[in-house]
């Protein structure tokens, strides 16, 4: 069995810190880690692996310091790894992203799975799994808590929805975006950090996948960011202080009158 | 105790005078519940609780010094409180009287970049420091377990130790300079901004860990450093204990490197912390883990060593070495160890929390005795703690099956027998936690009478009337 399993390297939230005017992280300074809900897709398909066999090609597009992540995955168990890179990618969004990676898997060929984590931390979409489904023409699974079997050309599994699971038979090949119920990440060995200092990783520009110029980066996103505003926090809160009886009345009396008002009582 | 009942009670008088001095607003006198919080520190069991009668909040130096003048004049006890988080007792109102609690002190005095020095005021959370400093490529390199709450007034008081001491030492060698109110109520400054000062009796040697009994510290001047830029974990699992804590003087004199941390936990001690965390590393498997931590100026350096090390310790026999090298992977496996304390915090409140501490060489041979005790009793020991630096801790906790009195009965003599247990072993009672009163009664085991009594003198000298902290570390 073949699984892709692609990734995206994010800011590691902790130290994320917002630039006030512009409303963007701050990314320079900040370590890059492999996306958290990422390290579940990573976690299942080594287990998938360690039950079938198989290999595990894991996926990045980014620039060319997300090698890095690559190497993590590759430390926590992946078999092999490939980045894409490209000042032509740059500015893309989910759907130029989605459209890219479906390129990478295209090329990669041969895959029986497709396993991403649900969304990322840093742009919170989950739209490229869904995305990359849909370009390769993929049946896809969303929101995966638990593969419970995978039986020749199909695989059942549990969907999470708000009323408890949705269990599917899907047919493989498949996309799945898995949650964090699926199984607990294993931590990155050394002899798996020393084999993945050695590997060798390839990288990909637009010029060895079969994707369009105009469909790439910016210039292929149809969706733009526009502005950036921070909600505010639409809950107010009133204190009301009952200290001696005097004051308990009063507190009781605006308790009663916010309640009426609210329509509550 | 007798000494302790010397005592004058808080008048109303009194009580009106601290109000002159620091604002009424700052004084707590006749509410019993929010005076209890103030009647104890970390240390779990009742019996070493004792509730204050008056609470001060002061916010000066001069302030502090009045009421140490009053409190002389008056024949008051006063107890120095930073955020509570000790272990030994050492803010605890043993003779009752004004506990004063330095949480309103918490200004940073001055950030000194050109001498990589700072000051700060005695109520600043030790881990704030870190946070004002960061981004000038510094930091301040106490750690203690608690960083969080901590203050860094108590930190001094009890010199505290902590994670990184193999390689960055005690809070004690990063302090410079210290404003000091005395018991008497003078307002003293010791030591400055040098690097090295051999000008008398090195008086901030003795006040850093004095538990609060020979002066108040209103300001605290602290050596920085250059903030490591690379940082390493590793996490190794053994199947014996005896295998893991062999293995960490072997990384000591074998390696070439000085590690940051060399944290041991055993099987119990991990499994405790995992099942409270919901945490899956697969611990089942190991009969004890060493988290080991490397750090420095850069990314290569680190890898070289932490690869160094790791090899070492795959040849001591470990089972597996998992490497953290960044943030969310590091705080996964230093919550497990930052956790084993409240882990066994909720399975019984009989517990006694001890940090011995032996040579390294005999970190092995305490271990084994440790759990010698532990069958010889029927009591669990689990063990864990800083075995780079040979400060083992261990909770005595009581078996779930026992009657109260049992316990209360046993423990003593499980204690005596640690301690006995690691003075046979070249070490003593306290690595970082302190003696307070809690361990007053076993000074005796590993400090000969001579010596107590030179402590007792300079108390004296300090604190004629024994009015700052009574009752801790030796009766006066």
């Amino acid at each position: 069995m073949r699984i892709i399993v692609p990734i995206k390297q994010v800011p590691e939230t902790n130290a994320v810190r917002m630039d006030e005017e512009t409303g963007t992280m701050i990314r320079e300074g900040v370590e890059a880690i492999i996306n958290p809900l990422d390290l579940y897709a990573i976690e299942i398909a080594i287990r998938l692996r360690e039950e079938h066999g198989g290999e595990i090609v894991v996926v990045s597009m980014g620039p060319p310091k997300a090698i890095k992540a690559l190497r993590e995955a590759i430390a926590m168990g992946c078999d092999s790894a490939v980045l894409i890179s490209d000042r032509a990618f740059a500015g893309a969004d989910t759907w130029a992203t989605s459209y890219v990676l479906a390129g990478a898997v295209k090329r990669i060929g041969g895959y029986d799975l497709i396993i991403c984590g649900e969304r990322a931390t840093d742009g919170d979409t989950g739209q490229v799994g869904p995305g990359i489904a849909s370009f390769l023409d993929l049946p896809v699974a969303s929101y995966i808590g638990k593969v419970d079997s995978v039986v020749e050309k199909s695989c059942r599994v549990h969907r999470l929805v708000e009323t408890g699971y949705e269990v599917l038979d899907v047919e493989l090949p498949a996309v799945l975006t898995v949650v964090k119920e699926i199984a607990d990440p294993r931590l990155p060995t050394l002899r798996g950090k020393q084999k993945a200092k050695k590997m060798e990783i390839p990288t990909w520009t637009s010029g060895d996948l079969e994707v369009e110029p105009d469909k790439l980066g910016l210039n292929g996103s149809p969706t733009r960011v526009v502005k950036i505003h921070k909600p505010t926090v639409a809950r107010k809160c009133e204190k009301l202080i009952a200290g001696d009886d005097e004051s308990i009345v009063v507190a009781v009396d605006r308790m009663v009158e916010f309640l009426k008002e609210k329509q509550l009582i | 105790m007798a000494s302790i009942d010397r005592y004058n009670p808080v008048t109303s008088e009194i009580v009106a005078e601290l109000s002159g001095i620091v604002g009424e607003k700052y004084v707590i006198f006749g509410d019993a519940e929010k005076l209890q919080a103030w009647s104890h520190d970390e240390v779990a069991e009742e019996r070493y609780a004792h509730m204050p009668e008056v609470a001060v909040r002061p916010a000066t130096a001069d302030e502090i010094a009045a009421i140490m003048q009053l409190a002389n004049r008056e024949m008051i006890a006063v107890t120095p409180r930073g955020a509570g988080s000790g272990l030994s007792g050492g803010a605890v109102p043993l003779a009752g009287g004004i506990v004063l609690l330095t949480g309103r002190m918490n200004k940073v005095v001055e950030i000194d970049l050109a001498n990589m020095m700072i000051t700060v005021e005695p109520g600043v959370v030790t881990n704030e420091i870190n946070d004002l400093i960061r981004d000038d490529g510094l930091f301040y390199a106490g750690y203690p377990m608690s960083l969080e709450t901590c203050y860094i007034g108590g930190n001094v008081a009890e010199n505290a130790g902590g994670g990184k001491a193999v390689k960055y030492g005690v809070t004690g060698r990063y302090v410079t300079g210290l404003e000091v109110v005395t018991p008497t109520g003078e307002i003293v400054q010791l030591g400055g901004k040098l690097v090295k000062d051999v000008t008398g009796y090195n008086l901030i040697g003795l006040m850093v860990g004095s538990e609060g009994t020979l002066g108040i510290f209103t300001k605290i001047t602290l050596k920085l450093m250059p903030l490591p830029t690379a940082n390493v974990d590793l996490l190794c699992l053994f199947e014996s204990a005896e295998q893991a804590i062999g293995a960490v003087p072997k990384i000591m004199t074998g390696s070439g490197i000085i590690p940051t941390a060399i944290e041991f936990m055993d099987r119990s001690a991990v499994r405790a912390s995992c099942e409270y965390l919901n945490e899956t590393i697969p611990y089942e498997r190991a009969g004890a883990m060493l988290l080991i931590t490397v750090d420095g100026s850069g990314a290569e350096q680190v890898e070289r060593e932490y690869e160094a090390i790791g090899e070492m310790c795959l040849e001591a026999g470990a089972i597996e070495v998992y490497v953290a090298d960044n943030f969310t992977t590091s705080e996964r496996i230093w919550k497990v160890r930052r956790n084993i304390g409240e882990a066994y915090g909720i399975v019984t409140r009989y517990q006694s929390s001890e940090d011995l501490v032996v040579p390294i060489s005999e970190i092995p041979a305490l271990v084994t005795g440790m759990g010698r005790i532990a069958d010889k009793y029927g009591v669990q020991i689990p063990c864990y703690g800083h075995a780079g630096d040979g400060n083992m801790h261990t909770r005595v906790v009581m078996n779930p099956d026992w009657p109260v009195e049992k316990w209360e009965k046993t423990l003593p003599v499980v204690l005596k027998e640690l301690y006995e247990l690691a003075k046979s072993l070249g070490g003593t009672i306290s690595g970082e936690h302190g003696i307070g009163h809690k361990r007053k009664k076993y000074l005796p085991l590993v400090m000969a009478e001579p010596v107590i009594d030179v402590m007792r003198a300079i108390k004296k000298a300090w604190d004629p009337n024994n009015i700052l902290n009574p009752g801790k570390i030796f009766d006066v």
